[in-house]
């Protein structure tokens, strides 16, 4: 289910603490972001990896943002909906992004590119209206940020 | 401006660690190792260094709170979760100086005799955690970090852990529950993470601005730190100024700097020569200032306090005279609604009815009486929670009502007829987003029909 980077990433940690439970975050960060989504397969297969019951694994899941159990785009595009940003229009901004990228229902496009998510503050308000694609910083989202998004 | 944290943080190289320690970087943590623990201690304790990520509690003295018994192992954990809106100070520390907040974790830990400490960053900073990873293994390569700290006895080894988008990890019990692998509820105190922390061992956390001050502090000693700042309040602060100002970004100020000087200078005043209309002073949990008050305050612990806020996290955020204060709250509010855990009834119910009251005001459906229903409701918060998310959820909603309640009265329809019972009593039953269904139950009496929605 994991390419062998992801394993690795998963085994390091878990080897260096003291439970396997520890590991968890990272597994379900790891499954996340090789599968773009921790879903009911997801979860059995991460209890089977870290001994743990899928119940706990689906407890913890659930609780994170960033852990979805429907897949995401192949970029995720978060759009800051913190005080700073949604008082510079970030919310209407998410809306333009979603229709620039071809966004209709929900909030990934069809071809499966990108997925537009209005997030809490992600601490880059100095940016105002922050974002991110994946792991990068963006902002400010203006127009030209738009099409630098749309070029990826 | 004072550059006691901020000095290297502009220069290229900065990341690298022959730069860095070209710069003076560990230059603390050598200096701390040749001293005792309680040495340590003593000299954070008489720096006056308190907690910078929000409550302002004295470093020296958390630390000193750690008595390990025989066999136990003790934690420090660096609190890098950086969720407060508004603040984005530790972002910028760790990218640009990572070497610096490696320093003052590994001071950290030697002065509570920790041997392993974890930096919990959230989610969102994992290109931040990269930068932090690189400093890392080069400091570990080098013999700074990791076993035999600079050539001493002492052994630390640090880890990063990610988080994965929930604000209540930076709280610091729910911390310590989301790095052990569970759920971040967090947890009833006492006992205190100094006697049952992570995984039940001692355990301190700290946030990345105060260890960064804590390394800066050992680097220069203590007298250099309390001669800059307030009696109350030592050293400086990094604000983190965002919204209606001309140069929104990061500033280290000492404490005692006058804030409107502040707004003025260094973070350029607000754009289009509009008036200032409010600020909140230090993340969005704290009570929001009026212009008037804000006007003769300065950036310390005890002039927020005397104005009735907190200095917390140092996230400014700035209004103008065109903000409409009824829908800011309401994005605050639903930030809160969004982020309470669960774990408690008051919190987790109150910040999404906050919430809901709001939207139907703005929505053209408020209720008489819909003010004292939402001030109601944090009164039933406050104070009733394991955390301090509730109360945080409060402060804002309270004090925007306070402050500015001639914008929200104007949203209240008057005259109106409303039972008694509806504005005082228990209120519309409803789900926690759900739409108020208290006229469908009146109207259908049916025997066992749901009296929610869901």
């Amino acid at each position: 289910m994991l390419t062998g980077e992801g394993l690795r990433e998963i085994e390091t940690t878990r080897a260096q603490e003291d439970s396997s439970r520890h590991a968890l975050l990272t597994a379900l960060r790891v499954v996340q972001r090789e599968r773009r989504k921790v879903g009911p397969e997801e979860i059995v297969y991460i209890a089977g990896l870290l001994g743990l019951s899928p119940a706990i694994v689906e407890g913890v899941a659930r609780f994170y943002d960033q852990i979805t159990d429907t897949p995401t785009g192949l970029h995720v595009v978060r759009v800051c909906r913190g005080i700073t940003c949604y008082l510079r229009q970030s919310e209407r901004i998410a809306d333009d992004l979603k229709g620039f990228l071809g966004i209709k229902d929900g909030d990934t496009s069809p071809d499966g590119k990108f997925s537009v998510r209005l997030v809490e503050c992600i601490g880059d308000c100095d940016h105002a209206p922050a974002g991110m694609v994946d792991d990068r910083f963006v902002g400010p989202l203006d127009e030209q940020a738009l099409h630098t998004i749309r070029e990826i | 401006m004072p550059d006691f944290l901020t000095r290297h943080i502009k220069d290229p190289g900065q990341r690298k660690l022959a730069t860095a320690v070209q710069k003076g970087a560990y230059e603390g943590l050598r200096r701390a190792l040749t001293m005792s623990r309680q040495e340590v201690v003593a000299e954070i304790d008489a720096s006056g260094l308190r907690g910078r990520g929000g409550a302002g509690f004295p470093t020296g003295r958390k630390w000193s709170f750690i008595h390990a018994r025989e066999g136990q192992s003790v934690y420090l954990l660096c609190n890098a979760d950086e969720s407060e809106p508004g603040t984005f100070k530790d972002h910028y520390l760790m990218a640009f100086d990572p070497h610096l907040v490696l320093e003052g974790v590994a001071i950290g830990a030697y002065a509570i005799g920790a041997h392993q400490a974890y930096i919990y960053l959230r989610g969102e900073y994992a290109s931040v955690a990269a930068t932090l990873g690189e400093a890392l293994s080069e400091a570990t390569d080098a013999g700074i970090l990791g076993p035999n700290c600079l050539g001493s006895d002492f052994d630390l080894r640090i880890a990063l852990q990610l988080g994965a988008g929930a604000y209540i990890c930076g709280e610091e019990t729910g911390l310590i529950q989301s790095l052990e692998g569970k759920r971040a509820y967090p947890r009833v105190r006492p006992p205190f993470p100094a006697v049952h922390g992570f995984l039940r061992e001692p355990t301190v956390v700290n946030n990345v601005e105060t260890l960064a001050s804590a390394a800066r502090i050992m680097a220069e000693g203590a007298e250099a730190y309390t001669k800059l700042g307030t009696k109350q309040s030592a050293g400086t602060k990094l604000i983190s100024v965002s919204g209606a100002v001309e140069r929104p970004g990061i500033y280290e100020v000492e404490m005692g700097y006058p804030l409107m000087e502040f707004l003025a200078h260094e973070a350029g005043g607000i754009p289009l020569g509009r008036r200032l209309k409010g600020i909140i002073p230090g993340g969005t949990s704290v009570p929001i200032l009026t212009a008037d008050e804000a006007a003769p305050l300065t950036i310390d612990y005890e002039s927020m306090q005397s104005a009735g806020t907190m200095l917390g996290s140092g996230g400014m955020i700035v209004f103008d005279e065109d903000t409409r204060m009824p829908h800011a709250l309401l994005r605050i509010a639903e930030f809160y609604a969004h982020e309470s855990c669960g774990e408690c009834t008051p919190c987790r119910e109150g910040t999404g009815w906050m919430a809901w009251v709001l939207r139907r005001l703005l929505a053209g459906e408020g209720r008489p009486g819909d003010l004292e229903l939402l001030l109601r409701v944090g009164d039933n918060i406050e104070g009733r929670t394991i955390c301090g998310l509730g109360d945080a959820s409060v402060q804002p909603v309270r004090s925007f009502i306070q402050k500015f309640r001639p914008e929200f009265e104007a949203l209240e329809p008057a005259g109106m007829d409303w039972p008694a019972w509806q504005i005082h009593g228990h209120g519309p039953r409803t789900g926690r987003f759900g739409p108020p269904v208290e006229e469908a139950a009146r109207s259908q009496p049916v025997e066992g029909s749901p009296d929610y929605v869901l």
